[in-house]
């Protein structure tokens, strides 16, 4: 085990930012029958909303004295993100690896990463993506926030700390809302949040060299029950490939019967009801 | 053998593509249309990622990556951007390059960490009006006075003229004993009579500020002779053999966009029913620019490689300087063919890919110079030498 609990510094922020490997789904290969994802031909990235909490760590990073550490449920493989994340500027990075954690749902992924979270020693700030673009519930920050029993702020568009609060200005739609609320709070950023930074090339250089922090179910404590696919109330019963294609139809006939067959097939569709 | 890249590569490769993408995508076709240079932000930005000084070592504020790197750097920001790319190159790889690799202690201090990290961009100057391939025919000359040197002369078609600060000079300078040879002088915009001259109007590369340089009596401290040495000859040439790997994969870049442009456009265009892609005429240029630009980019590599083994590469740097220019212009030839009238508009940018190739067939030593280069050293390798 190499776990390191932080010792708190007064005044300086402890934020953590959850992230996640996704497939890169503009262009993911499928195998044909099944429709499951063929995971050796297809790029994984950092979900795109996740870098926009990782963008955000760092500003506050810039404003205000923190450490920044980075945590990811997955397989081995899911280190390449992790030294993206250290090539972007992040202090410690953390993978939470275990064959127990395996086809985790998002209720047992938020307990995990919970779990880890807490483990972590204290956080004044945990930061996710609002939505992943593989599974596209956006269920995994509110229940990390549920777990941690914290408050969760979204649409965020600024952010100010003073002392042990954070003044949030939200903005959705044509509005803005402001938030004064107490630490530790979790935050989900979107791509409406920032625009995030490019890596500095010195910091790809040296990234290779930092450390990633493993942690498997016996750092977090609990049981086989608890994680993975054991601690999963949702089951995939299956999976399809969907396409929507236009479809066409030929209306022979007369201009009266061809308007005729038109409402007929407007009717059958249940566009026109009467 | 391994002909992967490095994980550090591949991320250098994501990053910057990701760079010019958002960034230089931005600019590309306004510098080209209105003839400018990169606003000072970008400029400014590009310092702070590195790319300025991506082999200048971190201690002075540079990235202190491999010349893969730097090759793939340069691709990537020349299909974007390659006026830009230009600017890159020759700031990186014959002004900082060989003030690194040649300079004296004091003119590595001074001159290193401003370099490397953008806050002055650099040139490197041989070339006048009348001395280009024949570079020892260059008429601007220095004579010592005390602890100086007074240069008089003019330069022709100065890469980052109208923007840079610093320029690596050649001049003749007489060593004393009458004979007259090449020094090369780091010389900054600030000293007294140097001054910049007309800003060239060009046929591409429009948003590099190409300009003639003049000296009128310009006094240059003698620890501003490059390495303290009066053979800048030699120090020159190595320079512009790190210079054809930067060109050559810039060359590689504007292929590869108007390779991938072409492509993109055969499979949507139809005609007679299909996408134009699927004949022959059409999927055999396609095919052809692949092979070259492939063939192009492992030539460049190979060059990168020996550099990085610390191994000669100076006839490898010619063969890809001498090969991946004539690739690009045969791929921008044939994929304004493939956009038939769509690709002679200047709304699309194929017609600015064609135009900016052109120049790499010519700069930092002509493909005929190269091919000079090449011959001498196959035939020095099968002349008997007993």
């Amino acid at each position: 085990m190499n776990l390191q609990i932080n010792i708190r510094e007064k005044l300086m922020l402890n934020i953590i930012v959850c992230t996640k490997q996704v497939p890169k789904t503009g262009n993911v290969k499928v195998y044909k029958g099944t429709g499951t994802l063929n995971r050796k031909e297809t790029e994984n990235i950092i979900n795109p909303d996740d870098l926009h909490a990782l963008e955000l760590a760092l500003h506050l990073k810039e404003k205000y004295e923190s450490h920044v550490t980075v945590l990811t449920m997955g397989p081995d493989n899911a280190e390449d993100i992790l030294y993206e994340a250290y090539a972007l500027g992040v202090d410690k990075c953390v993978l939470l690896s275990d064959e127990q954690f395996r086809g985790a749902d998002t209720y047992a992924t938020s307990l995990t990463l919970s779990r880890a979270i807490e483990k972590l020693g204290g956080y004044d700030i945990i930061l996710t993506g609002m939505t992943a673009i593989d599974g596209n519930t956006s269920h995994v920050g509110y229940q990390i926030s549920e777990f941690l029993n914290i408050p969760l702020i979204t649409q965020i568009n600024d952010i100010e700390i003073i002392e042990k609060h954070a003044i949030i200005n939200r903005l959705y739609g044509h509005e803005y809302q402001k938030v004064e609320v107490d630490l530790p709070i979790l935050l989900a950023a979107d791509k409406e949040t920032n625009h995030v930074r490019f890596s500095k090339f010195s910091d790809i250089n040296n990234c290779f060299d930092k450390k990633i922090i493993k942690m498997n179910m016996e750092d977090l404590g609990g049981t086989e029950d608890d994680y993975g696919i054991k601690g999963s109330p949702s089951i995939v019963v299956k999976t399809e490939s969907f396409t929507h294609k236009r479809q066409q139809e030929k209306i022979d006939g007369n201009l009266d019967e061809k308007v005729e067959q038109f409402i007929d097939i407007l009717k059958k569709h249940n566009i026109l009801k009467y | 053998m391994d002909l992967e890249f490095s994980k550090k590569q591949l991320m250098v490769q994501k990053n910057i593509r990701n760079f010019a993408r958002k960034v230089l995508g931005e600019w590309d076709h306004i510098l080209d249309r209105e003839s400018r240079p990169l606003p000072n932000d970008v400029v400014k930005l590009m310092g702070e990622l590195n790319i300025w000084g991506i082999q200048a070592p971190v201690s002075m504020g540079g990235a202190g990556l491999d010349t893969v790197s730097y090759s793939i750097m340069i691709e990537e920001i020349s299909r974007v951007c390659a006026s830009t790319g230009l600017g890159v190159t020759v700031h990186n790889s014959v002004c900082l390059a060989p003030v690194l690799k040649f300079g004296t202690e004091y003119q590595i201090e001074k001159y290193g960490p401003c370099l490397t990290k953008g806050e002055k961009i650099g040139g490197f100057t041989i070339t006048e009006p009348q001395a280009g391939s024949d570079a020892s025919s260059i008429r601007t000359y220095a004579v010592k006075d005390g602890d100086n040197f007074i240069i008089n002369g003019q330069k022709a078609f100065v890469t980052n003229g109208g923007t840079g600060e610093i320029f690596l000079v050649g001049a003749m300078v007489d060593d004393g004993s009458g004979k007259k040879q090449m020094a090369v002088f780091i010389m900054d915009k600030d000293m007294p009579g140097f001054e910049t001259g007309k800003i060239e109007d060009l046929m591409g590369m429009r948003g590099n500020m190409v300009s003639e340089l003049s000296f009128h009596d310009v006094k240059v401290p003698g620890k501003n002779l490059l390495g303290g040495t009066l053979k800048g000859f030699s120090m020159a040439m190595k320079t512009l053999d790190i210079g054809r790997i930067g060109i050559a994969s810039q060359a590689l870049g504007i292929g590869v966009a108007a390779y991938e442009a072409a492509a993109k456009y055969a499979s949507e265009r139809k005609q007679f029913n299909k996408p134009i892609g699927k004949f022959q005429a059409v999927s055999f240029k396609l095919a052809d620019m692949k092979i070259e630009l492939e063939a192009a980019r492992l030539l460049i590599y190979k060059a990168c490689f020996l550099k990085d083994s610390g191994r000669a590469f100076s006839v490898e740097s010619a063969m890809c300087k001498a090969y991946a220019p004539a690739v690009a212009m045969r791929a921008c030839k044939e994929a304004l063919q493939i956009f038939g009238g769509y690709g002679y508009v200047k709304e699309l940018p194929v017609e600015r890919y064609f135009r900016d190739a052109k120049i790499t067939e010519i700069y930092e030593g002509t493909s005929e110079v190269m091919k000079i280069i090449i011959g001498n050293s196959i035939l020095s390798e099968f002349t008997d030498k007993y």
